[in-house]
Protein backbone atom coordinates (compact mmCIF):
# COMPACT_ATOMS: atom_id res chain seq x y z
CA UNK A 1 0.00 0.00 0.00
CA UNK A 2 2.79 2.44 0.63
CA UNK A 3 4.51 2.72 -2.81
CA UNK A 4 8.31 4.54 -2.23
CA UNK A 5 8.03 8.43 -2.65
CA UNK A 6 8.62 9.21 -6.91
CA UNK A 7 11.35 11.28 -6.23
CA UNK A 8 11.61 11.71 -9.63
CA UNK A 9 9.01 14.14 -9.99
CA UNK A 10 9.84 15.91 -6.69
CA UNK A 11 12.98 16.48 -8.32
CA UNK A 12 11.70 18.24 -11.24
CA UNK A 13 9.70 20.27 -9.35
CA UNK A 14 13.05 21.25 -7.17
CA UNK A 15 14.94 21.43 -10.20
CA UNK A 16 12.19 23.66 -11.71
CA UNK A 17 11.84 25.99 -8.94
CA UNK A 18 15.02 26.63 -8.38
CA UNK A 19 16.50 27.28 -11.68
CA UNK A 20 13.51 29.28 -12.39
CA UNK A 21 13.64 31.84 -9.87
CA UNK A 22 17.15 31.65 -9.51
CA UNK A 23 17.14 33.06 -12.90
CA UNK A 24 14.54 35.87 -12.67
CA UNK A 25 15.71 36.84 -9.46
CA UNK A 26 19.77 36.98 -10.51
CA UNK A 27 18.25 39.15 -13.67
CA UNK A 28 16.17 41.43 -11.82
CA UNK A 29 19.11 42.43 -8.76
CA UNK A 30 21.13 42.96 -11.28
CA UNK A 31 18.74 45.44 -12.98
CA UNK A 32 18.45 46.88 -9.91
CA UNK A 33 22.11 47.15 -9.66
CA UNK A 34 22.86 49.04 -12.60
CA UNK A 35 19.47 51.39 -12.24
CA UNK A 36 21.49 52.71 -8.97
CA UNK A 37 24.75 52.64 -10.37
CA UNK A 38 23.14 54.80 -13.34
CA UNK A 39 21.23 57.22 -10.65
CA UNK A 40 24.67 57.61 -9.35
CA UNK A 41 26.03 58.67 -12.64
CA UNK A 42 22.89 60.95 -12.61
CA UNK A 43 24.29 63.13 -9.49
CA UNK A 44 28.01 63.05 -10.84
CA UNK A 45 26.97 64.17 -14.29
CA UNK A 46 25.15 67.09 -12.31
CA UNK A 47 27.97 67.89 -10.65
CA UNK A 48 30.16 68.23 -14.23
CA UNK A 49 31.28 65.25 -14.90
CA UNK A 50 31.25 64.52 -18.84
CA UNK A 51 32.02 60.75 -18.62
CA UNK A 52 29.09 59.85 -16.05
CA UNK A 53 26.49 61.39 -18.64
CA UNK A 54 28.09 58.30 -21.07
CA UNK A 55 28.15 56.07 -18.13
CA UNK A 56 24.59 57.09 -16.79
CA UNK A 57 22.88 55.96 -20.01
CA UNK A 58 24.97 52.45 -20.31
CA UNK A 59 23.73 51.31 -17.03
CA UNK A 60 20.67 52.46 -18.00
CA UNK A 61 20.20 50.76 -21.01
CA UNK A 62 21.37 47.50 -19.32
CA UNK A 63 19.08 47.49 -16.31
CA UNK A 64 16.17 48.25 -18.61
CA UNK A 65 17.90 45.25 -21.08
CA UNK A 66 17.61 43.07 -17.46
CA UNK A 67 14.51 43.77 -16.43
CA UNK A 68 13.25 42.89 -19.38
CA UNK A 69 14.82 39.32 -19.65
CA UNK A 70 13.52 38.86 -16.33
CA UNK A 71 9.91 39.07 -17.37
CA UNK A 72 10.38 37.26 -20.64
CA UNK A 73 11.84 34.32 -17.90
CA UNK A 74 8.74 34.27 -16.28
CA UNK A 75 6.66 34.39 -18.91
CA UNK A 76 8.58 31.58 -20.48
CA UNK A 77 8.08 29.35 -17.38
CA UNK A 78 4.17 30.10 -17.47
CA UNK A 79 4.04 29.40 -21.06
CA UNK A 80 5.30 25.74 -20.57
CA UNK A 81 2.74 25.14 -17.68
CA UNK A 82 0.09 24.83 -20.45
CA UNK A 83 -0.56 21.59 -22.48
CA UNK A 84 0.83 21.72 -25.98
CA UNK A 85 2.00 24.97 -26.29
CA UNK A 86 5.31 24.59 -26.59
CA UNK A 87 5.87 20.50 -27.82
CA UNK A 88 9.30 20.01 -27.10
CA UNK A 89 8.51 19.90 -23.47
CA UNK A 90 6.21 17.09 -22.27
CA UNK B 1 -33.62 11.03 -4.35
CA UNK B 2 -32.97 12.73 -8.11
CA UNK B 3 -29.19 12.57 -8.89
CA UNK B 4 -29.74 15.58 -10.91
CA UNK B 5 -30.68 17.33 -7.75
CA UNK B 6 -27.66 15.93 -5.74
CA UNK B 7 -25.35 17.16 -8.68
CA UNK B 8 -26.85 20.28 -8.38
CA UNK B 9 -25.95 20.36 -4.70
CA UNK B 10 -22.96 19.77 -6.01
CA UNK B 11 -21.77 22.12 -8.10
CA UNK B 12 -23.52 25.00 -6.15
CA UNK B 13 -20.96 24.15 -2.66
CA UNK B 14 -18.06 23.54 -4.81
CA UNK B 15 -18.48 26.84 -6.31
CA UNK B 16 -19.01 28.41 -2.76
CA UNK B 17 -16.13 26.00 -1.76
CA UNK B 18 -13.95 27.87 -4.62
CA UNK B 19 -15.12 31.38 -3.94
CA UNK B 20 -14.32 30.86 0.17
CA UNK B 21 -10.59 29.75 -0.95
CA UNK B 22 -9.93 32.76 -3.16
CA UNK B 23 -11.79 35.34 -0.57
CA UNK B 24 -9.07 33.45 1.94
CA UNK B 25 -5.98 33.52 -0.07
CA UNK B 26 -6.40 37.02 -1.62
CA UNK B 27 -3.49 37.67 1.51
CA UNK B 28 -1.23 34.94 0.14
CA UNK B 29 -0.86 37.00 -3.22
CA UNK B 30 -1.40 40.46 -2.55
CA UNK B 31 -0.29 41.08 1.59
CA UNK B 32 3.56 41.77 0.39
CA UNK B 33 2.89 44.29 -1.81
CA UNK B 34 0.25 45.82 -0.21
CA UNK B 35 2.22 46.26 3.11
CA UNK B 36 5.67 47.41 1.60
CA UNK B 37 3.40 50.21 -0.60
CA UNK B 38 4.48 48.58 -3.75
CA UNK B 39 0.62 48.17 -5.03
CA UNK B 40 -2.80 50.31 -3.79
CA UNK B 41 -4.85 48.05 -2.25
CA UNK B 42 -7.67 48.72 -5.08
CA UNK B 43 -5.28 48.19 -7.63
CA UNK B 44 -3.45 44.98 -6.24
CA UNK B 45 -7.03 43.39 -5.30
CA UNK B 46 -8.28 43.84 -9.16
CA UNK B 47 -4.93 42.26 -10.63
CA UNK B 48 -5.29 39.42 -8.07
CA UNK B 49 -8.49 38.65 -9.38
CA UNK B 50 -7.68 39.17 -13.00
CA UNK B 51 -4.62 36.45 -12.24
CA UNK B 52 -6.16 34.07 -10.64
CA UNK B 53 -9.10 33.92 -13.41
CA UNK B 54 -6.64 33.79 -16.16
CA UNK B 55 -4.57 31.15 -14.11
CA UNK B 56 -7.25 28.81 -14.29
CA UNK B 57 -7.45 28.26 -17.80
CA UNK B 58 -3.79 27.40 -17.96
CA UNK B 59 -3.82 23.62 -16.94
CA UNK B 60 -6.16 20.28 -15.64
CA UNK B 61 -3.74 18.12 -14.73
CA UNK B 62 -4.84 18.64 -10.96
CA UNK B 63 -8.41 18.34 -11.65
CA UNK B 64 -7.89 15.14 -12.99
CA UNK B 65 -5.74 13.91 -10.40
CA UNK B 66 -8.96 14.24 -7.96
CA UNK B 67 -11.82 13.32 -10.59
CA UNK B 68 -9.71 10.52 -12.18
CA UNK B 69 -6.63 9.71 -10.27
CA UNK B 70 -7.69 9.99 -6.59
CA UNK B 71 -10.80 7.56 -6.73
CA UNK B 72 -10.98 4.00 -7.73
CA UNK B 73 -13.84 3.42 -10.72
CA UNK B 74 -15.65 6.58 -9.77
CA UNK B 75 -18.44 5.89 -12.31
CA UNK B 76 -19.28 3.22 -9.79
CA UNK B 77 -19.36 5.86 -6.91
CA UNK B 78 -22.27 7.33 -5.45
CA UNK B 79 -23.00 11.34 -5.94
CA UNK B 80 -24.18 11.43 -2.11
CA UNK B 81 -20.60 10.26 -1.68
CA UNK B 82 -19.08 13.41 -3.42
CA UNK B 83 -21.65 15.29 -1.66
CA UNK B 84 -20.98 14.10 1.77
CA UNK B 85 -17.11 14.55 1.01
CA UNK B 86 -17.36 18.25 0.24
CA UNK B 87 -19.92 19.05 2.72
CA UNK B 88 -17.02 17.94 5.26
CA UNK B 89 -14.43 19.93 4.00
CA UNK B 90 -16.76 23.23 4.08
CA UNK B 91 -17.51 22.28 7.87
CA UNK B 92 -14.08 21.25 8.95
CA UNK B 93 -12.95 25.00 6.91
CA UNK B 94 -15.44 27.08 8.38
CA UNK B 95 -14.76 25.76 11.84
CA UNK B 96 -11.27 26.37 12.06
CA UNK B 97 -11.37 29.50 10.06
CA UNK B 98 -13.91 30.86 12.72
CA UNK B 99 -11.69 29.19 15.75
CA UNK B 100 -8.66 31.04 14.04
CA UNK B 101 -6.86 27.69 14.30
CA UNK B 102 -4.14 27.09 11.34
CA UNK B 103 -5.96 24.96 8.64
CA UNK B 104 -5.39 24.08 4.69
CA UNK B 105 -8.77 24.51 2.29
CA UNK B 106 -7.32 22.41 0.19
CA UNK B 107 -6.29 19.03 2.71
CA UNK B 108 -9.50 19.67 3.98
CA UNK B 109 -11.11 19.14 0.48
CA UNK B 110 -9.33 16.32 -0.14
CA UNK B 111 -9.68 14.33 3.41
CA UNK B 112 -13.05 15.31 3.31
CA UNK B 113 -13.39 13.12 0.14
CA UNK B 114 -11.26 10.50 1.12
CA UNK B 115 -12.96 10.59 4.46
CA UNK B 116 -16.50 10.02 2.54
CA UNK B 117 -15.44 7.89 -0.02
CA UNK B 118 -13.61 5.12 2.40
CA UNK B 119 -16.73 5.62 5.19
CA UNK B 120 -19.00 4.41 2.13
CA UNK B 121 -16.97 2.10 -0.27
CA UNK B 122 -14.11 0.80 1.95
CA UNK B 123 -10.20 1.37 1.85
CA UNK B 124 -9.87 -0.20 -1.44
CA UNK B 125 -11.97 2.65 -3.06
CA UNK B 126 -9.51 5.39 -2.85
CA UNK B 127 -6.01 4.99 -4.67
CA UNK B 128 -3.97 5.08 -1.77
CA UNK B 129 -0.60 5.08 -4.75
CA UNK B 130 -1.96 8.38 -6.06
CA UNK B 131 -3.43 9.67 -3.33
CA UNK B 132 0.49 9.65 -1.38
CA UNK B 133 2.52 10.91 -5.03
CA UNK B 134 0.04 13.71 -5.55
CA UNK B 135 -0.80 15.33 -2.28
CA UNK B 136 0.97 13.64 1.02
CA UNK B 137 4.50 13.63 -0.71
CA UNK B 138 3.95 16.93 -2.55
CA UNK B 139 2.76 18.63 0.98
CA UNK B 140 5.51 17.42 3.09
CA UNK B 141 8.42 18.45 -0.13
CA UNK B 142 7.00 21.86 -1.70
CA UNK B 143 6.84 23.88 1.39
CA UNK B 144 10.58 22.43 1.57
CA UNK B 145 11.76 23.07 -1.81
CA UNK B 146 9.57 26.83 -1.70
CA UNK B 147 11.76 27.74 1.54
CA UNK B 148 15.23 26.40 0.04
CA UNK B 149 14.31 27.69 -3.17
CA UNK B 150 12.92 31.42 -1.81
CA UNK B 151 16.17 30.89 1.05
CA UNK B 152 18.77 31.24 -1.86
CA UNK B 153 16.82 33.47 -3.75
CA UNK B 154 17.11 35.70 -1.31
CA UNK B 155 20.99 35.54 -0.61
CA UNK B 156 21.66 35.97 -4.23
CA UNK B 157 19.38 38.87 -4.12
CA UNK B 158 21.45 40.67 -1.11
CA UNK B 159 24.58 39.77 -2.26
CA UNK B 160 24.12 40.94 -6.04
CA UNK B 161 23.15 44.10 -4.83
CA UNK B 162 25.36 44.21 -2.03
CA UNK B 163 28.16 47.63 -2.08
CA UNK B 164 31.33 47.90 -0.63
CA UNK B 165 31.34 48.91 3.06
CA UNK B 166 33.33 51.93 2.36
CA UNK B 167 31.34 53.86 -0.21
CA UNK B 168 27.95 55.20 1.37
CA UNK B 169 25.95 54.64 -1.77
CA UNK B 170 22.31 53.75 -1.46
CA UNK B 171 22.26 49.97 -2.36
CA UNK B 172 18.64 50.41 -4.35
CA UNK B 173 17.07 47.76 -2.65
CA UNK B 174 13.89 49.54 -1.81
CA UNK B 175 13.54 48.88 -5.76
CA UNK B 176 12.38 45.88 -5.36
CA UNK B 177 9.00 46.50 -4.67
CA UNK B 178 8.30 47.46 -8.17
CA UNK B 179 9.09 43.69 -8.88
CA UNK B 180 7.03 42.99 -6.22
CA UNK B 181 4.06 44.05 -8.89
CA UNK B 182 4.94 41.49 -11.17
CA UNK B 183 5.93 38.75 -8.51
CA UNK B 184 2.85 38.46 -6.67
CA UNK B 185 0.84 38.93 -9.76
CA UNK B 186 2.45 35.68 -10.31
CA UNK B 187 1.72 33.80 -7.69
CA UNK B 188 -1.82 34.72 -8.07
CA UNK B 189 -2.21 33.60 -11.16
CA UNK B 190 -0.35 30.25 -9.81
CA UNK B 191 -3.12 30.31 -7.03
CA UNK B 192 -5.33 30.01 -9.90
CA UNK B 193 -3.67 27.18 -11.66
CA UNK B 194 -3.58 24.81 -8.16
CA UNK B 195 -6.78 25.98 -6.46
CA UNK B 196 -8.96 26.98 -9.16
CA UNK B 197 -8.84 23.01 -10.75
CA UNK B 198 -9.63 21.72 -6.98
CA UNK B 199 -13.08 22.95 -7.60
CA UNK B 200 -13.02 21.38 -11.11
CA UNK B 201 -12.17 17.81 -10.13
CA UNK B 202 -14.64 17.81 -7.75
CA UNK B 203 -17.22 19.47 -9.87
CA UNK B 204 -15.90 16.61 -12.62
CA UNK B 205 -16.21 13.76 -10.20
CA UNK B 206 -19.79 14.33 -9.09
CA UNK B 207 -20.77 14.41 -12.98
CA UNK B 208 -18.58 11.34 -13.67
CA UNK B 209 -20.24 9.58 -10.42
CA UNK B 210 -23.74 10.26 -11.90
CA UNK B 211 -23.28 9.38 -15.17
CA UNK B 212 -23.22 12.42 -17.15
CA UNK B 213 -20.06 12.07 -18.24
CA UNK B 214 -17.93 9.15 -19.32
CA UNK B 215 -14.67 8.04 -16.35
CA UNK B 216 -11.77 9.17 -17.30
CA UNK B 217 -12.90 12.27 -19.67
CA UNK B 218 -11.60 15.73 -19.90
CA UNK B 219 -13.06 18.04 -18.02
CA UNK B 220 -16.02 20.40 -19.49
CA UNK B 221 -15.52 23.58 -20.16
CA UNK B 222 -18.37 25.28 -18.39
CA UNK B 223 -16.92 23.78 -15.07
CA UNK B 224 -13.78 25.54 -15.78
CA UNK B 225 -15.25 28.65 -16.38
CA UNK B 226 -17.75 28.40 -13.57
CA UNK B 227 -14.65 27.53 -11.15
CA UNK B 228 -12.29 30.19 -12.68
CA UNK B 229 -14.92 33.02 -12.12
CA UNK B 230 -15.92 31.33 -8.88
CA UNK B 231 -12.51 31.90 -7.56
CA UNK B 232 -11.70 35.47 -9.03
CA UNK B 233 -14.87 36.89 -7.26
CA UNK B 234 -13.75 35.37 -4.48
CA UNK B 235 -10.77 37.01 -4.63
CA UNK B 236 -12.02 40.59 -5.48
CA UNK B 237 -14.75 39.78 -2.12
CA UNK B 238 -12.07 39.30 0.21
CA UNK B 239 -9.37 41.71 -1.06
CA UNK B 240 -11.72 44.23 0.55
CA UNK B 241 -11.58 42.45 3.95
CA UNK B 242 -7.60 42.71 4.29
CA UNK B 243 -7.62 46.26 3.01
CA UNK B 244 -9.43 47.15 6.15
CA UNK B 245 -7.12 44.81 8.62
CA UNK B 246 -3.97 44.03 6.55
CA UNK B 247 -1.65 43.16 9.27
CA UNK B 248 1.19 44.20 10.65
CA UNK B 249 2.38 40.84 10.51
CA UNK B 250 4.45 41.09 7.15
CA UNK B 251 5.93 44.39 7.62
CA UNK B 252 9.26 42.70 8.60
CA UNK B 253 9.35 41.63 5.23
CA UNK B 254 11.70 43.67 2.81
CA UNK B 255 11.01 44.30 -0.53
CA UNK B 256 13.75 42.28 -1.79
CA UNK B 257 13.40 39.23 0.53
CA UNK B 258 9.45 39.49 -0.60
CA UNK B 259 10.37 39.59 -4.75
CA UNK B 260 12.29 35.94 -3.84
CA UNK B 261 10.01 34.68 -1.57
CA UNK B 262 6.71 35.55 -4.46
CA UNK B 263 9.35 34.56 -7.38
CA UNK B 264 9.76 31.03 -4.93
CA UNK B 265 6.04 30.11 -4.72
CA UNK B 266 4.77 31.05 -7.51
CA UNK B 267 7.62 28.61 -9.74
CA UNK B 268 6.89 25.86 -6.94
CA UNK B 269 3.31 26.11 -7.52
CA UNK B 270 3.61 26.31 -10.94
CA UNK B 271 5.80 23.38 -11.40
CA UNK B 272 3.73 21.52 -9.17
CA UNK B 273 0.12 21.72 -11.08
CA UNK B 274 2.31 20.64 -14.40
CA UNK B 275 2.97 17.64 -12.81
CA UNK B 276 -0.99 17.09 -11.05
CA UNK B 277 0.34 17.60 -7.58
CA UNK B 278 -2.68 19.37 -5.57
CA UNK B 279 -0.64 21.63 -2.91
CA UNK B 280 -1.78 24.12 -0.63
CA UNK B 281 -0.72 26.57 -1.69
CA UNK B 282 -0.95 28.61 1.48
CA UNK B 283 2.04 26.14 2.92
CA UNK B 284 3.95 26.38 -0.07
CA UNK B 285 3.74 30.29 0.13
CA UNK B 286 4.67 30.02 3.78
CA UNK B 287 7.65 28.09 3.07
CA UNK B 288 8.98 30.68 1.08
CA UNK B 289 8.32 33.46 3.49
CA UNK B 290 10.06 31.30 6.46
CA UNK B 291 13.13 30.42 3.90
CA UNK B 292 13.23 34.29 2.72
CA UNK B 293 13.34 35.35 6.61
CA UNK B 294 16.54 33.12 7.26
CA UNK B 295 18.40 33.95 3.80
CA UNK B 296 18.78 37.21 4.94
CA UNK B 297 21.75 37.93 7.93
CA UNK B 298 20.76 36.96 10.92
CA UNK B 299 17.50 35.66 10.77
CA UNK B 300 16.70 32.60 13.39
CA UNK B 301 13.73 29.96 13.62
CA UNK B 302 11.57 29.95 16.46
CA UNK B 303 11.22 26.64 17.03
CA UNK B 304 7.78 26.79 18.93
CA UNK B 305 6.22 29.12 16.77
CA UNK B 306 7.41 26.47 13.71
CA UNK B 307 5.62 23.73 15.46
CA UNK B 308 2.67 25.23 15.74
CA UNK B 309 2.70 25.55 12.28
CA UNK B 310 3.03 22.84 11.40
CA UNK B 311 1.08 20.64 13.44
CA UNK B 312 -1.77 22.60 12.19
CA UNK B 313 -0.80 21.45 8.56
CA UNK B 314 -0.67 17.62 9.65
CA UNK B 315 -3.90 17.49 11.54
CA UNK B 316 -6.31 19.02 8.59
CA UNK B 317 -6.34 16.58 5.91
CA UNK B 318 -7.27 13.43 8.97
CA UNK B 319 -9.59 16.15 11.00
CA UNK B 320 -11.36 16.41 7.58
CA UNK B 321 -11.33 12.92 6.83
CA UNK B 322 -13.17 12.46 9.72
CA UNK B 323 -15.69 14.93 9.25
CA UNK B 324 -15.94 13.76 5.97
CA UNK B 325 -16.64 10.21 6.85
CA UNK B 326 -19.41 10.96 9.49
CA UNK B 327 -21.56 13.29 6.74
CA UNK B 328 -20.75 10.08 4.71
CA UNK B 329 -22.51 7.57 7.19
CA UNK B 330 -25.11 10.14 7.68
CA UNK B 331 -26.18 10.60 3.77
CA UNK B 332 -25.37 7.10 3.44
CA UNK B 333 -28.57 6.71 6.14
CA UNK B 334 -30.92 7.32 3.68
CA UNK B 335 -32.59 10.32 1.65
CA UNK B 336 -33.25 12.28 4.84
CA UNK B 337 -29.61 12.23 5.28
CA UNK B 338 -28.89 14.08 2.18
CA UNK B 339 -31.46 16.78 3.60
CA UNK B 340 -30.10 16.56 7.31
CA UNK B 341 -26.32 16.57 6.21
CA UNK B 342 -27.68 20.05 4.03
CA UNK B 343 -29.70 21.36 6.98
CA UNK B 344 -26.53 21.65 9.23
CA UNK B 345 -24.30 22.94 6.38
CA UNK B 346 -26.39 25.41 5.50
CA UNK B 347 -27.08 25.86 9.50
CA UNK B 348 -23.58 26.42 10.47
CA UNK B 349 -22.71 28.79 7.13
CA UNK B 350 -24.97 31.35 8.74
CA UNK B 351 -24.38 30.61 12.13
CA UNK B 352 -20.96 31.68 11.47
CA UNK B 353 -21.52 34.14 9.10
CA UNK B 354 -24.01 35.83 11.94
CA UNK B 355 -21.82 35.82 14.57
CA UNK B 356 -18.30 36.97 12.82
CA UNK B 357 -20.74 39.74 11.35
CA UNK B 358 -21.87 40.85 15.06
CA UNK B 359 -18.03 40.73 16.71
CA UNK B 360 -17.08 42.45 13.88
CA UNK B 361 -14.28 39.82 13.07
CA UNK B 362 -11.26 40.52 15.20
CA UNK B 363 -7.87 40.79 13.74
CA UNK B 364 -6.84 37.18 14.78
CA UNK B 365 -9.73 35.43 12.57
CA UNK B 366 -8.65 37.51 9.51
CA UNK B 367 -4.75 37.38 10.04
CA UNK B 368 -3.32 35.53 7.14
CA UNK B 369 -1.64 31.81 7.71
CA UNK B 370 1.33 33.82 5.96
CA UNK B 371 2.20 36.29 8.90
CA UNK B 372 1.39 33.47 11.15
CA UNK B 373 4.60 31.36 9.38
CA UNK B 374 6.14 34.95 9.12
CA UNK B 375 6.14 34.69 13.07
CA UNK B 376 8.51 31.66 12.76
CA UNK B 377 11.36 33.34 11.66
CA UNK B 378 12.73 36.09 14.20
CA UNK B 379 14.75 38.45 12.54
CA UNK B 380 17.98 40.13 14.02
CA UNK B 381 16.17 43.27 14.74
CA UNK B 382 13.41 41.88 17.12
CA UNK B 383 15.93 39.55 18.71
CA UNK B 384 17.79 43.20 19.14
CA UNK B 385 14.52 45.00 20.42
CA UNK B 386 14.07 41.56 22.60
CA UNK B 387 17.75 41.75 24.25
CA UNK B 388 16.73 45.52 24.97
CA UNK B 389 13.60 45.11 26.64
CA UNK B 390 14.79 42.23 28.71
CA UNK B 391 17.92 44.43 30.19
CA UNK B 392 15.76 47.23 30.63
CA UNK B 393 13.93 45.43 33.00
CA UNK B 394 16.64 43.72 34.20
CA UNK B 395 18.42 46.65 35.31
CA UNK B 396 15.35 48.17 36.64
CA UNK B 397 14.81 45.37 38.97
CA UNK B 398 18.59 45.88 40.00
CA UNK B 399 17.83 49.14 40.59
CA UNK B 400 15.10 48.08 43.25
Amino acid sequence: MFTPIAWNSLFNVFGAALVATAAIVILFSYGVRLLVNAENAKTNAANGDVKALRSEAANRAGAYALFALSFSAVIYGVLLIVPNLIPSIK
Amino acid sequence: MDPLVIVGLVVVLALFFDFTNGFHDTANAMATPIATGALKPRTAVLIASTMNLVGAFLSTAVATMISVGMINDAGNLKPEIVFAGLTGAILWNLTTWFLGLPSSSSHALFGGLIGAVIAAAGFGAVNFDSILQKIFYPAIFAPVIAGVTAWLATKLAYAITKRSSDTDLATGRGRFRYGQVFSSSLVALAHGTNDAQKTMGVITLVLVASGLQADGAHVQTWVVLAAALAIALGTYSGGWRIIKTMGKGLSEVKPAQGLAAEVATAATILASSKLGFALSTTQVASGSIIGSGLGRAGGKVRWNKAGQVFIGWLLTLPAAALVGAISSAIVLAGPAGIVIDSVITVAVIIAIFQISRRNAVTHQHVSSELEEASEVVESKKQRKAATKTFKQAKSGKDKK
